[in-house]
């Protein structure tokens, strides 16, 4: 990094249906939780970058730049940033480009998603536009089916069995039970996921992770000092469609991304303790593994036949546990990483999140100082 | 849902997608997204022959899986709100059939001259005056139905009872047969692969009337390359105007019932939307408008086969 960037402050909403609250009542609570937590006030924030997806199909809004700007007492000025399910961190990507540059000193960046306000089919319509609308879509194919396909692909390639496919969900439900943001924080075994509804075979619907509302906040400073700063903050593309793509079975938006990542927090892999990554359905979790080189080709599964202590995977639950609200979910991993390195006193962490089928990947390096 | 322009632009590439490709991936997408049917949709990612991948429907699932081959066909995908009918290239898994060794000696056999089309259009008309334009080349093939023979019918049709007919069909000897229901009775039609192979061992060529499952049987028992098919259609801009003509030259040819009529048009519809939907069967889509011309240019492929040969 061109500068020491900071984390000053984290807030979130717990991960849920909350029927009750708007899309600007979610961001207004992460964001008082975010103020809260850092020792700057809301005038010191001087931009603000808000995250998020669909906002104009669930909750007929746009414009959530000004929307949120005005949530502070100096309405600062504000931007949006899109980029499907990695809205998020691309938006904190966004944010160290202009605090690296000297643009902004203090940057208040918002992921939201309000999702249960519109029927599941509508949802699953709005999430298509991650994927290529030409290519991927008029065959009638929804996100669960485009994993699906990586799934056939990956389990016809390496010979994962359905029945190990299933302890990623198990493992993940049983990380969120710890974790009081999360959306579901009880208990399944892998056969529960084995025998739960067929969503997009060999997929089953505890394989995929929920339609959830949420909103995270993180204040991201070059003038406030704290414990954790980023170490690294890169991003990569890939093509849209997967009728580009040479192979479903891995991604190498995040190889790039990875690489791009150590190389610019000077450290090796082994150095870093938690991994937070995109786990919108249990087989990515397995390639995703692979993909930032934590395992071999084919060998993902085996970071969930055992516990690792000296790494732990998606400990706040995952996408598939802790809840997946798009814009958010690449903010919130990062504010989970710095809970995870306060507890541990360890020094590195790191967060993946994708967009589509990792046609957008971004890696965040999060440095305990 | 996609909308329709991006619908349009999206089939502009649609004639890429009719060739063949294998399966590299495969999922059965339990709930589809608004605006298509709610049954689950077979979905796989395709190698097609020249290399670029499409994502495509599947027909069915029997014998699809990694690694299988497909072939295209044209099918109904949804009707928008609007009235718009998508069509798009779905896949059909190939079935594979062993290759017996005595079948080697015969790869390609010879060809056959089909004629297809819906009731009405002049088939039996058309395939008579052609052997009877040229004799010396062709030979019809005589049908065998289990319907009962009437009044205008000519030696074209073999009789036979239903249990005959599937004494046959066990034994292999029908090599294509269909169901055409009327409303009271099942009728069965089919060819036998030895009238077939006699006409090819005088030197002729067989001629036979055939639909979609007639011809599918013909072309997966002989070779698509032995089929040289035509599809005839009634004049006519629309399907509806198309109808209507066959609806008089039914009525005008007094041979059937009303009832009969009816199931005929009922059926001739389907035949229509065979010659677009499995353009893979056909290699000439010819209009009876004027009988002598349409007689013409299949005297015309005749003599090139003939000489081809």
């Amino acid at each position: 990094m061109e500068k020491a960037i900071y984390i000053a402050g984290t807030g979130m909403t717990p991960f849920g249906e909350w029927w009750d609250k708007s899309i600007r009542e979610l961001m207004d609570e992460a964001v008082e939780k975010a103020l809260e937590s850092a020792e700057c006030n809301a005038l010191d924030i001087d931009t603000i970058i808000v995250a998020n997806m669909l906002a104009e199909s669930t909750s007929n809004q746009a414009h959530l730049g000004p929307l949120a700007a005005n949530l502070l007492p100096h309405a600062p000025p504000a931007l949006r940033v899109e980029s499907a399910c990695a809205s998020g961190a691309i938006a904190m990507h966004t944010a160290c480009g202009l605090l690296e540059s000297g643009r902004s000193e203090t940057i208040l960046v918002i992921g939201v998603e309000k999702m249960t306000d519109i029927a599941p089919s509508d949802i699953s319509t709005a999430l298509m536009g991650a994927a290529d609308a030409e290519k991927d879509a008029p065959c009638g194919l929804t996100f669960p089916g485009i994993f699906g396909l990586v799934a056939s692909s990956y389990m016809n390639e390496y010979g994962l069995t359905r029945e190990d496919l299933s302890l990623v969900s198990s493992r993940h439900h049983a990380n969120a039970a710890k974790n009081p943001y999360a959306q579901f924080r009880n208990q399944v075994t892998p056969e529960n996921v084995t025998n739960s509804t067929k969503v997009a075979d060999p997929l089953r619907m505890l394989d995929c992770s929920p339609i959830s509302d949420g909103a995270a906040a993180c204040i991201l400073s070059t003038k406030f000092a704290s414990s954790f700063r980023l170490a690294a903050s890169q991003i990569a593309t890939d093509s849209v469609s997967i009728t580009d793509r040479a192979s479903l079975t891995s991604f190498p938006a995040t190889k790039d991304a990875m690489s791009k990542a150590l190389k610019e927090a000077e450290i090796e892999r082994d150095e870093i303790n938690h991994i937070e990554i995109h786990d919108c359905f249990s087989i990515a979790a397995v390639i995703n593994v692979e993909d930032l080189g934590f395992a071999e080709a084919g060998k993902g599964i085996n970071a969930y036949k055992k516990e690792n202590s000296s790494l732990t995977i998606n400990a706040s639950g995952g996408l598939k546990a802790c809840g997946h609200p798009v814009g958010a979910t690449g903010v919130k991993q990062i504010i989970d990483s710095v809970k995870q390195l306060h507890t541990s006193k360890k020094q590195f962490a790191l967060t993946q999140n994708f967009g589509g089928a990792c046609a957008s990947c971004a890696i965040h390096i999060i440095e305990q100082v | 849902m996609t909308n329709p322009p991006t619908q349009h632009r999206a089939q502009k590439k649609l004639r890429n997608n009719m060739q063949e490709g294998t399966i590299l991936a495969i999922t059965t997408v339990s709930h589809p997204p608004a605006g298509f049917n709610k049954a689950p949709r077979n979905i796989a990612l395709i190698k097609l022959n020249n290399g670029t991948r499409v994502l495509g429907c599947l027909t069915t699932m029997d014998s699809a899986a990694i690694g299988k081959t497909v072939r295209p066909r044209m099918q109904l995908q949804r009707v928008m709100e609007t009235g718009l009918r998508i069509y798009d290239v779905s896949y059909e898994p190939v079935l594979m059939k062993e290759v017996k060794q005595e079948s080697l000696d015969h790869v390609f056999p010879g060809y056959i001259i089909a004629l297809s089309g819906p009731s009405g259009v002049g088939k039996s008309t058309v395939s008579s005056l052609l052997v009877r334009t040229a004799s010396e080349y062709v030979e019809r093939v005589p049908i065998i139905t289990t319907r009962k023979g009437m009044q205008g019918d000519n030696e074209e049709y073999i009789h036979v009872t239903n249990t005959e007919f599937k004494e046959m069909c066990d034994r292999g000897e029908v090599v294509a047969c269909t169901n055409i229901p009327d409303r009271n009775v099942q009728r069965q039609y089919g060819y036998k692969a030895k009238d077939i192979e006699s006409i090819w061992t005088k030197g002729k060529i067989p001629v036979v009337v055939t639909e979609e499952h007639l011809l599918q049987g013909l072309s997966d028992h002989f070779g698509r390359r032995s089929l040289l098919s035509f599809g005839l259609l009634p004049p006519g801009e629309s399907k509806r105007a198309m109808l209507s003509q066959l609806l008089h030259r039914l009525r005008k040819r007094n041979r059937d019932t009303k009832e009969s009529i009816e199931d005929r048009i009922k059926n001739a519809e389907k035949d229509i939307d065979c010659l677009r939907e499995r353009n893979d069967l056909f290699d000439h889509i010819l209009v009876n408008e004027h009988l002598e011309s349409v007689i013409d240019t299949l005297v015309g492929h005749v003599m090139n086969t003939a000489k081809t040969k």
